[in-house]
């Protein structure tokens, strides 16, 4: 691809700084918007931009901005930074190599929506990287991008770095909601939906940093270039993560759409000398498993939805087939378990069910029927859960058990 | 009783309570600030936090209890956490697992007898492109063989 | 108002309800563990999950609401699979504690199990070892392996006493219930976590392997022993065939009453029933035993009135005094009105005062006895008790109840009681005052008997015995009818009196108070 959106910066040296930045077109999406732009026409962009989240939901932004209704509270953004999806680290790259860009789309996705607070929830592991954003903050500060008055224009707005403390679940919106609250993070039933009553019982709207990143060239290029450079109803270029037995791991910004056979053998150099490819896990750990025979797919939210798996986080993990589908599920019911928050039945118990069966099944001690206990359980969380972990652990074990049967029939003893 | 804490640790822990709406909200960041200074979250620490944020104590042990970064026993110097989830799992940080219990001769959860090193296993750190990874407190480091371990270690006074 | 189809059902029922309490009004249960009506639903337990017709997913009775022309499935076949998912995961980790475990025949789990289970169990794995007695305040005892983390103890504590000390600790499969270092639960509502938890998770030490559930007999009552008249049930056993019962009240559990005390009791009145089956008076008590031969009802009452009339024919009622107290019923209060100061014209009436005590913010009332406003609203005003101001100036005293003995010390008492000719005490309590008068007339306590009490708000609560009177006992109210048509004065007037309820009725025409708004 040529022209790269997100990453453009990410080769430059010192890219973290404002001057860096301001070189190179930074802050004048910003300008822009404050100086040129209304609200109203700011959401118009957004929404005609097709930009769907890049957390893994894939839920519009555009629409989710406009459900924050006017009421007489504050409004608050939070920027859900806590990338914990298993395979993910795109995010970290944004806020480490442009946290300007992210910022950019902070200050004016506020100023559309009318907030004067914003948060940024970062894994409390990724502490470099809330050093360094931190640092980009001040600097935005000084240089008068945030604050009181930005720009002259009256528009005030003040941003915080929190950390979180080791819980994936505080990457589910509602969870990171408790969990910025000071409180441990249990999801929230829905709805209400935190665009009307969120932080603080207040209007909220929570996006991911990638998402956030393309609102500057949203607003500088506008919401048609951005379709095109995506698919119609999804704009956009995509941050892929590709990790696993690939030569090249490693961040790869590509037009949505692209195929998931070209990022795996024409991106990220193919397969690990030696290795031929297994399976893929194409949108972080919580997406369905795709067998080998299945990656000519374009990684886009619809095609991935239409075949049975889901586009996420886009991190892309590639299995090779010297890897026992044993030790995935192993990894991925281990996953689950530790994470569960605890609240509700079918994820607290569930979770802790299937993951003692499977160490039961590594130890040797497994039978048959033990694989059709697993999907039944999978069955009974998926769809039943007070929030989407249940069917983030339900959806893959699900699939592994139902295409890879065969190979973990034949890892039983009996 | 409040905890040892420094002056210049009280005065952040108080500046970062002001920039919150609500008090109670910013029970993580102090918490972060208190464990960087004590090595862990005493229970007397648990008090003052509560006391500072107008909240009851068992509100902040709930939290602590939850979030697997806050300790509530001093671990050691450096904290060797290394990724068990899956990407560095198939790169094989089972077998570097297995390599620091053997080489620290300590099991995963235990801290050694000098106080060095305490060993974890962790799920994924969000560095799976340089898998296999370990976080030694806030540092990470990727591409790890036993080589890269040794040298690590050695470094690390 | 909306109308709704549940089970094909058409339901009409108010913008704004659940569809677990649009289920409940008519009449179809939906199963449910977490959510209770007087917290805030928490949507964790999953079992409340129904079909809606056009919704893709279930969704939770208890915290989605109605919407016009909504269709609901509370019995399909997705709605079944689902609850049997949400008890075989509960069950999986749950121990088989049911031969041990007091909660049983009233627990959700099994009940739940019984109706929508029957499966056989598949968990083949190491369950999850916890604290099987962990003391967590008062009287309470909490077997974390048997609790399903329904947090209903701890939103209690946060919602409705607002003292917090219970939390959830830990994460996942670990997550407890726990209190914090040596804050136990310390406040005066800690018996209804005991009735809250759905399973046995909570127990408490006062009931713990005293006897099973089912064995027990339940009345309702009205607790007597603050102002509030908190509406309880009394819960009891009469003693197995070969094995002497040493008490009969095992239990008092609180029953629903939006308007006085809504789901609550407190500990006052959940614990404190040791009165009804200690220290009773169930036989006459005479000084001069002997003197009057074996005493029954007939001959005590002659007795009583013989001595009455011969000071009211000599006009001497002056000299008789009356203590009363606020524990007696309305009804009796205005039988001894009628009685005493309009059919005898007597004026020397004064009221016992029974102890007082902290009020909290909640239910228990400073007023430590449950009829003072009845006493106020029958008019009797409260005149000071100056013991020797009455000893001097009475020939004949009778009293109502022990509670003499709470006010005075009982020295005082008996030198008072000592100057007086002729002593009669209507006591349920083998007290000390028994020894100090000449005849003991033994009485039912207010749950043994039939009435109404007047709360401090002005609530009269009618209530019907719970309990037989123990042995020769009976109640007040009946004693009193029986004296007055003795005493002849108004004979034909008390005639009409078959039961506290056709009192009751008669005082709405005589005092309009009592005339209750929903009369």
């Amino acid at each position: 691809m040529k022209e790269k959106v997100l990453t453009k910066n990410f080769g430059l040296k010192n890219n973290f700084k404002i001057d860096v930045y301001l070189k190179h077109k930074g802050y004048e999406a910003v300008r822009k918007a404050l100086r040129e732009m209304k609200p109203e026409e700011i959401l118009e962009e957004a929404k005609k931009a097709n930009l769907r989240g890049r957390g893994g939901a894939g839920f519009p932004a555009g629409v989710k901005w406009g459900f924050v209704p006017e009421v007489d509270k504050p409004k608050y953004l939070c920027v859900n930074a806590d990338e914990g999806e298993p395979g993910t680290f795109k995010d970290r790259f944004i806020m480490s190599h442009d946290p300007h860009l992210l910022i950019e789309g902070i200050i004016i996705t506020s100023y559309c929506v009318g907030i004067h607070q914003a948060f940024i929830y970062i894994r409390g592991e990724y502490e470099a990287v809330a050093q360094r954003l931190e640092g980009a903050i001040s600097e935005a500060y000084e240089e008068g991008f945030l604050g009181k008055d930005i720009l002259g224009t009256g528009f005030d707005l003040d941003v915080i770095v929190h950390r979180g403390a080791g819980a994936y679940i505080c990457g589910e919106e509602t969870g990171l909601l408790e969990s910025l609250e000071g409180k441990r993070g249990h999801p929230r039933l829905k709805p209400p939906f935190p665009a009307s009553i969120g932080l603080f019982q207040c209007p909220t709207v929570i996006n991911n940093v990638e998402t956030l990143s393309n609102i500057p060239v949203i607003i500088l290029k506008g919401a048609e270039w951005f379709c095109e450079k995506g698919l119609p109803k999804d704009g956009g270029t995509r941050i892929f993560g590709v990790s696993g037995m690939v030569r090249n791991p490693g961040i790869y910004e590509l037009p949505m759409g692209t195929s998931l056979k070209d990022i795996i053998f024409k991106y990220a150099g193919g397969m690990k000398a030696g290795k031929k490819l297994k399976a893929v896990i194409p949108g972080g750990m919580s997406a369905p498993i795709l067998r080998a025979d299945e990656i000519e797919i374009k990684m886009d939210f619809d095609s991935l939805v239409e075949a049975k798996s889901m586009l996420g986080s886009a991190a892309i993990i590639v299995i090779d087939e010297d890897t026992s589908i044993l030790d995935v599920l192993k990894a991925v019911s281990k996953f689950y378990s530790h994470e569960s928050c605890g609240q509700c039945t079918p994820c607290r118990i569930g979770t802790s069910w299937i993951n003692k069966i499977v160490k039961r099944i590594i130890q040797g001690k497994g039978k048959r029927e033990d694989i059709d206990t697993i999907q039944r359980l999978a069955n009974n969380i998926l769809g039943k859960t007070l929030c989407p972990l249940g069917d983030a652990v339900a959806m893959p074990i699900g699939s592994i058990t139902e295409k890879f049967r065969d190979e973990l029939e034949s890892s039983l003893s009996r | 009783m409040s905890p040892e804490f420094s002056a210049q640790t009280k005065e952040r822990i108080k500046e970062i309570i002001s920039r919150y709406p609500r008090k109670e909200a910013s029970l993580l960041p102090v918490l972060h600030l208190a464990q960087q200074e004590l090595g862990y979250i005493s229970s007397e620490a648990e008090r003052w936090v509560a006391e500072m944020l107008r909240i009851k104590p068992i509100k902040v042990r709930e939290a602590v209890t939850f979030y697997t970064m806050f300790y509530q026993e001093k671990l050691g110097k450096y904290h060797i956490q290394v990724c068990s989830n899956l990407t560095c799992s198939l790169l094989e940080s089972e077998e570097l697992i297995d390599y620091l219990m053997e080489k620290l001769k300590i099991e995963t959860g235990q801290t050694t007898p000098d106080g060095k090193f305490t060993l974890s296993t962790v799920e994924c750190l969000g560095a799976c492109e340089e898998a296999p990874c370990m976080q030694i407190n806030f540092d990470y480091y990727g591409n790890l063989n036993k080589k890269k371990i040794d040298s690590i270690l050695a470094s690390l006074k | 108002m909306v109308k709704i189809f549940i089970d094909d059902k058409p339901v009409k029922v108010k913008e704004g309800t659940t569809v677990l309490s649009a289920a409940k009004q008519a009449g179809i249960p939906i199963p449910h563990l977490c959510f209770h009506s007087a917290l805030i639903p928490e949507g964790s337990c999953r079992m409340c999950l129904i079909e809606i017709e056009g919704v893709p997913k279930l969704e939770l009775a208890c915290s989605t609401q109605v919407r016009d022309e909504m269709k609901i499935w509370t019995k399909s076949d997705r709605v079944v699979e689902a609850r049997k998912g949400v008890l075989e995961f509960l069950l999986a980790e749950h121990p088989l504690d049911c031969p041990i475990c007091d909660k049983a025949s009233e627990c959700k789990l099994q009940d739940y199990y019984e109706e929508y289970g029957l499966f056989e169990s598949e968990f083949k794995e190491p369950k999850e070892k916890r604290d099987k007695k962990a003391n967590i305040g008062k009287s309470l005892i909490l077997d974390r392996e048997r609790c399903i983390l329904c947090t209903r103890c701890v939103r209690f504590l946060r919602e409705i006493t607002q003292t917090q000390e219970l939390g959830v600790f830990n994460r996942g499969i670990r997550s407890e219930i726990e209190t914090y270092e040596g804050e136990l639960v310390n406040n005066n509502y800690s018996g209804n976590l005991v009735e809250l938890c759905p399973v046995g998770a909570i127990t408490d030490a006062d009931f713990r392997f005293q006897i099973r559930s089912w064995f027990l007999k339940k009345n309702d009552s009205v607790c007597p022993l603050c102002s509030r008249g908190c509406n309880i049930s009394i819960e009891f056993h009469l003693g197995f065939a070969r094995i002497p019962r040493k008490k009969r009240v095992y239990r008092i559990i609180s029953r629903e009453n939006p308007d006085v005390n809504r789901h609550w009791i407190c500990d006052l009145g959940r614990y404190g029933y040791s009165y009804l089956d200690e220290e009773r008076l169930e036989n006459f008590l005479t000084i001069n035993e002997g003197k009057e031969g074996n005493l029954d009802w007939e001959k005590a009452i002659q007795l009583m009135a013989q001595k009455i009339r011969k000071l009211y024919n000599t006009k001497k009622t002056s000299r008789i005094a009356l203590i009363l107290n606020p524990w007696l019923t309305n009804e009796e209060l205005f039988l001894i009105r009628k009685i005493f100061r309009e059919d005898l014209n007597l004026e020397r009436i004064y009221v016992a005062e029974p102890s007082q005590g902290e009020k909290d913010d909640f239910l228990l009332t400073s007023e430590r006895s449950p009829n003072r406003k009845g006493v106020q609203e029958i008019s009797f005003k409260s005149k000071e008790i100056n013991l020797k101001e009455i000893a001097t100036n009475t020939d004949m005293i009778i009293i109502f109840g022990h509670y003499l003995l709470d006010q005075f010390d009982s020295g005082d008492v008996k030198a008072a009681l000592d100057e007086i000719e002729i002593k009669i005490l209507f006591s349920s309590k083998d007290s000390e005052l028994n020894a100090v008068v000449d005849l003991v007339l033994p009485t039912a306590l207010i749950a043994e008997k039939s009435g109404s009490l007047t709360n401090f708000e002005g609530k009269v609560q009618s209530f019907e015995p719970a309990l037989e009177p123990v042995g020769e006992s009976l109640p007040e109210w009946q004693i009193l009818l029986d004296l007055a048509k003795e005493l002849k004065i108004n004979f034909k007037y008390y005639r009409q009196f078959s039961s506290p309820a056709v009192i009751l009725e008669k005082m709405k025409e005589e005092i309009p108070f009592f005339i209750q708004k929903n009369d």
